[in-house]
Parts: C-alpha cells; structure tokens; sequence
C-alpha cells in the first residue's frame, strides 16, 4: 500500500515540478535591470523536484523490501514496550469524514451563522460523534467554549470575529 | 554595554507583571502539551500563535511589546514540552512526545518498581539543571555569534540556510528522499504570490488572493495541529495503560548522587546537539542514553529501571530545546519544526531574528532569555509537588479534546486572517498533513523551508546581482563555500553509510 501510494505521490510531484518550471517561464520580466529575475529560483527548484520525484520512483520500484528493514531505527527498541499500552483498533475513518465535513461546513459558513452559533454547533456535533450520549455535559462544554472565546474575545480584546446573524437580535 | 547589564534590562523585561504572567501559562500549556500524547510542542506552539498575537494587542501593548511576550508564552510551551513529556513516560509507558521516547525505558521499570516519584523528580531535576546549562551558554554565546553573523554577506547567508535545510532534511524521517522533496516543496509554495524584488506577481493566476502569498501560520497550523487531530480520530487509538502510583516524591540522597554525572553529561551534549541543525531533542536523548550505558559499570541495569537511563536523557532533551535558541536568535535561522513555528512568530510581529535582533530589539532578546531562567524555575516546582495535579491531565477525553483543537485552530487563523480562504486551506493542509505524516513525508522541512523560502531566494538574488548573474560567487568567498561542503556532506555521509549498510539514526521530530 505503502509502495502504491509513494509511486503516485512521486508522479503528483513530479507533474507539480513540471508546472513550476513551466509557469516561471511564462512570468512576466520585470523592469528592474538584473539579469536575475523572478524566475530563476522557481525554475530551478522546479527541475530539481522533477529530479527528486525521479529517483522516488526509482527507489519505490527498485527495492522496497531493503527499505523497510532501515526503517525502525529509533523505535524499535521501543517498540515491544509500547505494544503493552495500545490497543490498535479499526481506523475510524467515518468519524473522520463526519467531523472533517462538520469542520468544513462550520468554516464555509462562519460569516454567515456567525461565530458563536457555528462553533457551538460544530462542537455539539463532534463530541456526539467522538462518543454518543452526555448530552448535558456534551451542550455544556460547547455552550461554554463558544460564548467564552466570543465574548472574550470580541468584548474584551476588541477582536473582529462574526456576530450572531441578523435575524437573531442580541 | 556588557552582557550583564544586557541580562539585567532583560530580568526587568521579564518581570513586568504581564510578562510573569505569560510566562506561566507558557509553561503550564507546555506541560500540558507534553503530557498529552495527542499534541505535540509544534503543534501547541502553532494553534498558539494567533491566540497569543490577539491576547498581546488586546491588553493594549506595542509591536516589540506584544512580540516579547508572545514569544515568551511560545518559548515557554515549547521547554514546557520537554517537561511534561517525560510524566506520560514514567507513568504510562506512552511518550507524550518523541523526545521522550527513551525515558519510558527505565522510567517505567522505575514506577513498575513502585520508584515513580524518584524518577519523575529526577526528570524534573535534571531538565531544570539542563535548562540553566543551555541558557548559560545561550547568554555567553548569543553576542560572540551574532558579531560573527553580523560580517555575512548575501552569498554567506544564501549557503548557510541551505546548509540549514539540508541538515534538517537529512535527518528527518526515514527515506532522504521524501524529506528533500518536502523541503523543495516548501520552497516551491514560498515564492506563490508577489515576487519581494521585482514585484511581479508569480503563480497567483490573477487570482487577488494568492497576491499575499500562502501564509505560513494557516499552512503551519493546519499540517501539525490538524493533522495530529485527524491521525488521532483515525487511528482510534484507545490507551489502555494503567497510570503508576505517584508514592514519595523527593528523591533519595543516594539517587541525587547518581544522577549527578549523567545529568551534567545529559546536560552538555544535549546543547551541543540541540545547537546543530537537524538534530533535535529526540536525538539527545537517544545519545545521551547510549552514552550513559556506554560509560556504566553495570549496563545490564539499563532497561530494568536504572536511575541513570530517566536523569541523563530527560537533561538532553531540555537542554537541546534551549541550544536549538542560538541559532535562531543569533543566526535567524531555525534548525528545527518547532523553532521555526517560533520565527514564524517574530516575524508576524515584523521582527527578524538574527545578528541584529541583538542590536535593534534588546529588550525582546533578553527579555526572552532572562524569562527562560523564570520559566525553568516555575517548571521544577510545577513538576515537583504538583506532577500529581498534572498527572490527571492524561484523563483528559479525548472527545472533547479533540473537537476543541479543531475549534481553536478555527479560530486562531480567523483570528488572524479574517479570511475564509484561509480557513479552507486551513483544512486542506489538515488532510495533506494526515497523509504525508501517515506515509512518512516528515512535515517539518516543509514548514521550516517555507518560513526560510523568501529569505533563501533574497539572499540568492542579491549575491548574483552583485555577481552579475555569475554563480561563482558561492563558492568562491571561502565562508560560504565552507557551509555549502558542509551541507553537501550532510547529505552525502548518511548516504553513503547507509550504502554500507549501516543504521543511521533518524529524527522523527525534526
């Protein structure tokens, strides 16, 4: 898995490197009299990741079994000891789209729910898909949090951050 | 005026009232930080940058003001860390951070042998005798250094960051290769927005956005703090430890005794170590161990619960975060993940670290040194009788911990940016930092180079303006042709051992 996702990593940067080349040939030059313009230190930074995604193709395919026995170094000699204390579970990846997509939503529409209400309903959200129940302490914690980081930050620091919406008076 | 007086006016600097107090929280987040696993020292240091930055303007300071004691409440999360990070070690077998990955070696055994109070007070002990040691040779080496700095030119500066980003690379996580590939990236993102010298607009698509540039705090927050927050949801990980009995916690006469030799050996190697670039705390802390059980008389203790194996590496770690301060502050240039979060922040208060901070803001670099000596001294006693109070901090659940750090990294880049572009490549870079992490692209040669992008390029510029375009220049004035083969070895040497077949012993934290 390891070596599929380093082969299309390596082909993301090297296309990444072949844009940065080609787009600082198409910078506009300036004025200022310098033979050094602005393009010459993307450019070659530029062919130097297209190198480097190069020879990370080239090591993923040439032997990625050698590397993995260099890898470990530092934690191995820990390695046995921390077995003791965690537990490996199934990666949660549902509760991390659920909170990523409320994290995303809350930041989309910040400006227009205002801050104390997003915040508190994002939170809200979150904990119950941390861990379901508590609600009590769950809409607490939230309620807390949001009005505290608002009014403080906004009453007394003089911060900008946005209000409750319009349709709320307060 | 002498260093004295220079420490002086920065004891006065420190004591203001606001600035005792911002070096207290400091200290308690980072050692908050330190005993969380889920959040690291760079990480906290990000997530409170921006909460420093509104804290400091809102209470009506000046720019040099607020950075002083910004930095102050940052610098002190960051040893804080080193701190709190061995508590989780001892008690629970679970590192709260990579620096202190070998004190669960015989810290553990130490409290499985019901000794955890000795080996907690030792930690503490030898970190606090650590941190004095670094900071005595910050304040003697900090002027001496910045002098020497000071008679670079363009072509010295350009060579010794690339020598700094190239040690940083070449120690960071396990494949060379993915680490300079970051560190270009890095760069690569560094020159999105308005060219600094010609003012041409590069890479924006005319987009008015992109004209700032991608900023480095949204970048930094979203990759480390976002991205340990998703890792941690993800890898649902659940600990099961049990947490040690904290019994007597002074330590015994015969313990202090020793202790005392790998404390001060922990103690000087860790600033030395700390001072190089690339090499962090976690790595003087694994050198440190291997030297004490090197030098033991009976090293089969090692690893059963040997007072040397807690003193001599929780004093390497603290003292390499105090030593990775001098070049920051004398050189300007970051030698590692966190001091860079670190210059990110002077330079949001329009302060640039180096040769000249010395000279233009005294007050915010002494200020910081003499608050480190105040921090230290609240951290012993914060994790002497108190390590109980802190201990609980482990109980803290994960569900509400980690929903709030996604709400505070909201917050502090809105904060700060006022934009919702921001916050959208805030959570962009979450994700990416999720899965460059999870496939073992180190982040931190990422960040550092975006911080030094800009910089880099300047000074590259400049010298071939002078130069007239002639590349030659780099190598032929002797100072940077010296940092240029010592960069080139650094990535040469590992190189070739590892050709040879040999370990190389890598940096996770970087």
């Amino acid at each position: 898995m390891m070596k599929r996702f380093d082969t299309w990593a390596s082909l993301v940067f090297l296309l990444i490197g072949i844009a940065f080349v080609v787009g600082s040939t198409q910078l506009s030059t300036s004025a200022f009299g310098s033979s050094v313009g602005p393009d010459i230190f993307p450019m070659g930074l530029g062919s130097i990741l297209i190198l480097l995604s190069a020879r990370l193709m080239f090591e993923t395919f040439k032997a990625p079994v050698a590397a993995k026995q260099q890898a470990h170094v530092e934690s191995a000699a820990t390695a046995e000891e921390e077995d003791e204390a965690i537990v490996p579970s199934k990666p949660n990846y549902k509760g991390f789209f659920l909170i990523f997509g409320a994290a995303f939503l809350y930041a989309f529409f910040l400006e227009d729910i205002g801050y104390p209400i997003g915040t508190f309903l994002f939170l809200l959200f979150a904990f119950q898909v941390m861990e379901r129940g508590k609600w009590l302490v769950s809409t607490i914690i939230a309620a807390a949090f949001s009005l505290g980081i608002y009014f403080v930050f906004v009453k007394i620091l003089q911060g900008t951050l946005p209000g409750f919406p319009s349709f709320i008076p307060l | 005026m002498s260093v004295f007086e220079h420490l002086m006016n920065g004891f006065a600097t420190s004591f203001l009232w606001y600035n005792i107090l911002f070096a207290f929280v400091g200290v308690i987040i980072g050692t908050a930080v330190g005993v969380l696993p889920g959040i690291g020292p760079m990480s906290g240091v990000a997530l409170l940058i921006p909460v420093t930055s509104t804290v400091t303007s809102g209470i009506g300071l000046g720019p040099a003001e607020s950075a002083t004691s910004s930095i102050i409440l940052l610098a002190g999360v960051y040893y804080g860390a080193m701190y709190g990070g061995s508590t989780t070690s001892i008690l629970l077998n679970t590192p709260g951070e990579s620096s202190s990955v070998v004190t669960a070696l015989d810290g553990y055994q130490m409290a499985k042998k019901g000794r955890a109070g000795a080996a907690l007070s030792i930690a503490a002990i030898g970190s606090f005798v650590a941190g004095l040691v670094s900071l005595i040779g910050l304040v003697f080496l900090a002027e001496p250094l910045s002098n020497v700095a000071l008679s670079f030119g363009p072509a010295e500066y350009f060579s010794l960051m690339l020598l700094g980003l190239c040690a940083v690379s070449g120690l960071a996580g396990k494949s060379m290769t993915k680490a300079l590939i970051m560190t270009v990236f890095g760069l690569l993102l560094a020159t999105i927005g308005m060219d600094n010298v010609s003012g041409v607009a590069r890479f924006t698509f005319d987009n008015p956005i992109l004209y700032a540039g991608l900023e480095f705090l949204t970048i930094a927050v979203g990759m480390f703090a976002l991205g340990e927050v998703f890792k941690t949801i993800i890898d649902n990980d659940k600990s099961a430890g049990k947490i040690a009995k904290i019994d007597r916690v002074m330590p015994t006469k015969q313990d202090l005794k020793q202790s005392a030799a790998p404390i001060a050996r922990g103690s000087f190697l860790g600033f030395f170590i700390g001072v190089l670039p690339g090499a962090g705390a976690t790595l003087a802390s694994f050198f440190s161990y291997i030297t004490e059980k090197k030098l033991s008389k009976n090293p089969e203790k090692f690893g059963k619960g040997a007072i040397e194996g807690v003193a001599a590496p929780e004093s390497a770690n603290n003292a390499a975060s105090g030593g990775a301060m001098i070049p920051l502050l004398t050189l300007g240039i970051p030698g590692s993940g966190t001091t860079a979060i670190l210059m990110g922040a002077f330079m949001m208060y329009n302060i640039q670290p180096g040769p000249l901070l010395f000279d233009k803001h005294p007050e915010v670099a002494w200020g910081l040194i003499a608050s480190m000596f105040i921090g230290n001294v609240m951290l012993l006693i914060l994790n002497m009788p108190l390590v109980k109070v802190f201990a609980k901090i482990i109980d803290t659940p994960t569900r509400y911990l980690l929903p709030i750090i996604v709400a505070i990294s909201i917050f502090g880049v809105y904060a700060v940016q006022v934009s919702i572009f921001d916050l959208m490549v805030l959570l962009g870079c979450g994700v990416l930092g999720y899965i460059f992490t999870k496939h073992d692209y180190p982040i931190a040669p990422l960040v550092l180079s975006l911080v030094l992008g800009p910089m880099i390029e300047n000074n590259m510029r400049r010298a071939l303006t002078a130069s007239n375009g002639d590349f030659s220049i780099f190598v032929s004035k002797p100072l940077s042709a010296v940092f240029l083969v010592i960069a080139v070895l650094w990535i040469a040497i590992p190189l070739i051992l590892k050709m040879k077949g040999k370990k190389v012993l890598v940096n996770e934290e970087a």
